[in-house]
């Protein structure tokens, strides 16, 4: 009997211990240990952001369906892995009650994602600093009774400042960030208080609308759209102001500190801010067999999992390389290990990064959104259960071949609710596969804006927490 | 897009029309259900 270890049960953890459940479940040990005994639908904490959903609904408790998915469940941190030959083992800390626990495997998955580094910007964060996050269930309402307090000062006719975007030059996530300046703007609207906020949006993009993947490009009646005019039609229609090219670089109460492409330094005043942190792996300790630290072999100077890609090519040459990206989330060094979701070590940017003339390097880091993630969390379940069964793995998917749909709402009502809906194939452009100087299929690329997408959004939340519960019919669904 | 700036206000009447929203809704959960399920043969 096999031993399966999946650390973490988010988007990428959970769906390979669904699958890994499904297929090899009754016959081997499938394990998951998380640190939260609840999954979250992280997409919806946007709208828990602005008061606009309860917490409650973007949560449900894991060890029942891990129960009905043959599935264990240890409810522990994880903290130091043992990858050696031999003795594998994670040692975590039971939540509760801080036992140690030592759960031995076979194959791990490492799924926790992203450490929020709030400390790689002074004053960045709700905890130790002025800012606010949506990143985690705890930050999203902080942030929510944040922005209440904010409106009840505005409804007294005060007249706010607010900034909304990146927290770090070299952050990501520039979607959720979108989606809730978006939010925080129609809510406003809708409360009649539009016209007492001052609404910013400051990010470390080259170019509005870049979200970290260089843009989204589409053909439509011929014509090439570029998601930067589109977005910007998005805030000037919103008189939404903008500053692009900008890395934060230290936050004190009420005022930002940031650097921009050409060197200069300059501050923002605020009333209320979100922003995203930079994002790292997280922090556990690799240990070999003779108590050494074996980290070099499983992960990069930022925490993250090395794993088959091709690390080290300089940008313009892994923009030309689709090959360089990973495609079946495995260590090299131990073939037993894999990554999946934000954990895993991308080779590089898919922007184009940029350092200006006081080497601050302004560039996001690429995205593993929540699609990508589950789509990873498959393969990766899928090849371990091959291994299992048969000694050889079948499945793989490079970021260069998976396709991404997002939908940034704006408002959460079925009547006069909006959305931009925006498809991309691939996420990581392949400029040998579509040979036009996007590297994307401008035939499926897709942006959009209507009510239709405030209509997907709120189907996408049930429909994926149905599949996350493993009820009828969930392998149907698409990650 | 009128041009690099704004919305039209063709394009926000369409954004709106609530029975040509549901032709969308249709279309864009077609597009977007066969190309994301392509991902499962990988
Ligand atoms: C506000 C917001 C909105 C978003 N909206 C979208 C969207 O609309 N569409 C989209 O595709 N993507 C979206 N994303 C991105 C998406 O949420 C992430 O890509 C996705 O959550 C990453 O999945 P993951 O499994 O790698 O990490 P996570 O979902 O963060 O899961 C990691 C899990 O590991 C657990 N863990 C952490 N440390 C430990 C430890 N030491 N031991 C054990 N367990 C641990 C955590 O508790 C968590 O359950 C959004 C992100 C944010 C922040």
């Amino acid at each position: 009997m096999a031993k399966v270890l999946v650390i973490g049960a988010g988007f990428a953890g959970h769906t390979a211990a669904l699958y890994l459940g499904n297929k090899i479940g009754r016959q081997h040990e499938v394990t998951v240990i998380s640190n939260r005994d609840v999954f979250g639908y992280v997409p919806s904490w946007v709208w828990v952001g602005v008061g606009h959903m309860k917490p409650e609904k973007t949560i449900f408790k894991l060890k029942p369906v891990y129960d009905r998915m043959h599935v264990k469940f240890v409810h522990a941190s994880a903290k130091e892995i043992h990858p050696d030959d031999g003795d594998q083992y994670v040692l975590g800390d039971e939540v509760g009650t801080g036992k140690e626990v030592r759960l031995d495997y076979d194959y791990l998955v490492i799924a926790p994602g992203p450490l929020l580094n709030f400390a790689g910007t002074p004053g960045l964060g709700p905890e130790n600093g002025f800012t606010h996050s949506i990143c985690s269930l705890p930050h999203a309402i902080k942030t929510r009774d944040a922005y209440l307090a904010l409106c009840d000062r505005m409804k007294k006719g005060e007249k706010v400042k607010i900034v909304i975007g990146t927290g770090h030059p070299a952050a990501t996530c520039q979607g959720a960030a979108f989606e809730y300046i978006v939010n925080v703007h129609k809510d406003l609207v809708k409360k009649g208080l539009r016209d007492k906020a001052d609404i910013l949006w400051l990010s470390n993009e080259p170019a509005l609308g870049d979200f970290g993947v260089n843009g989204v490009q589409i053909k439509r009646n011929g014509v090439v759209q570029k998601s930067d005019e589109f977005i910007k039609s998005v805030f000037n229609d919103h008189g939404i102001r903008y500053q692009v090219q900008t890395g934060v670089t230290k936050v004190e109460e009420g005022r930002i500190h940031w650097q921009n492409y050409e060197g200069e330094e300059g501050t923002t005043d605020f009333d209320f801010s979100m922003l995203i942190p930079q994002f790292k792996g997280q922090p556990f300790k690799y240990i070999g067999k003779d108590g050494s630290d074996v980290s070099s072999k499983l992960i990069n100077p930022m925490g993250f999992v090395l794993v088959d890609g091709k690390y080290g090519l300089p940008y313009p040459e892994l923009s030309q390389t689709p090959e360089a990206w990973p495609a079946q989330y495995q260590n090299p060094n131990y073939q037993n290990v894999f990554a999946a979701g934000i954990a895993f070590a991308p080779p590089g940017p898919i922007s184009k990064p940029f350092t200006n003339k006081n080497n601050l390097a302004i560039a996001p880091a690429p995205p593993r959104t929540g699609m990508v993630s589950g789509v990873i969390g498959r393969v990766v379940a899928m090849n371990i259960a091959d291994l299992i069964q048969t000694g050889k793995m079948t499945h793989s998917e490079r970021m260069t071949e998976m396709v991404a749909a997002c939908i940034a709402s704006m408002g959460d009502s079925l009547w006069d609710g909006n959305a931009v809906t925006i498809v991309m194939r691939p996420v990581v452009p392949d400029r040998k596969k579509y040979q036009n100087e996007f590297g994307r299929d401008l035939f499926i690329s897709h942006l959009e804006m209507g009510v239709s997408g405030a209509w997907m959004k709120f189907m996408l939340h049930y429909t994926f927490i149905w599949k996350f519960k493993g009820l009828l019919g969930w392998k149907l669904i698409p990650e | 897009m009128q041009n690099e700036q704004e919305f039209s206000k063709a394009e926000k009447f369409w954004m709106n029309f609530k029975l040509y929203q549901l032709w969308r809704f249709i279309v864009l959960n077609v597009k977007i259900y066969t190309i994301a399920v392509q991902s499962k043969w990988h």
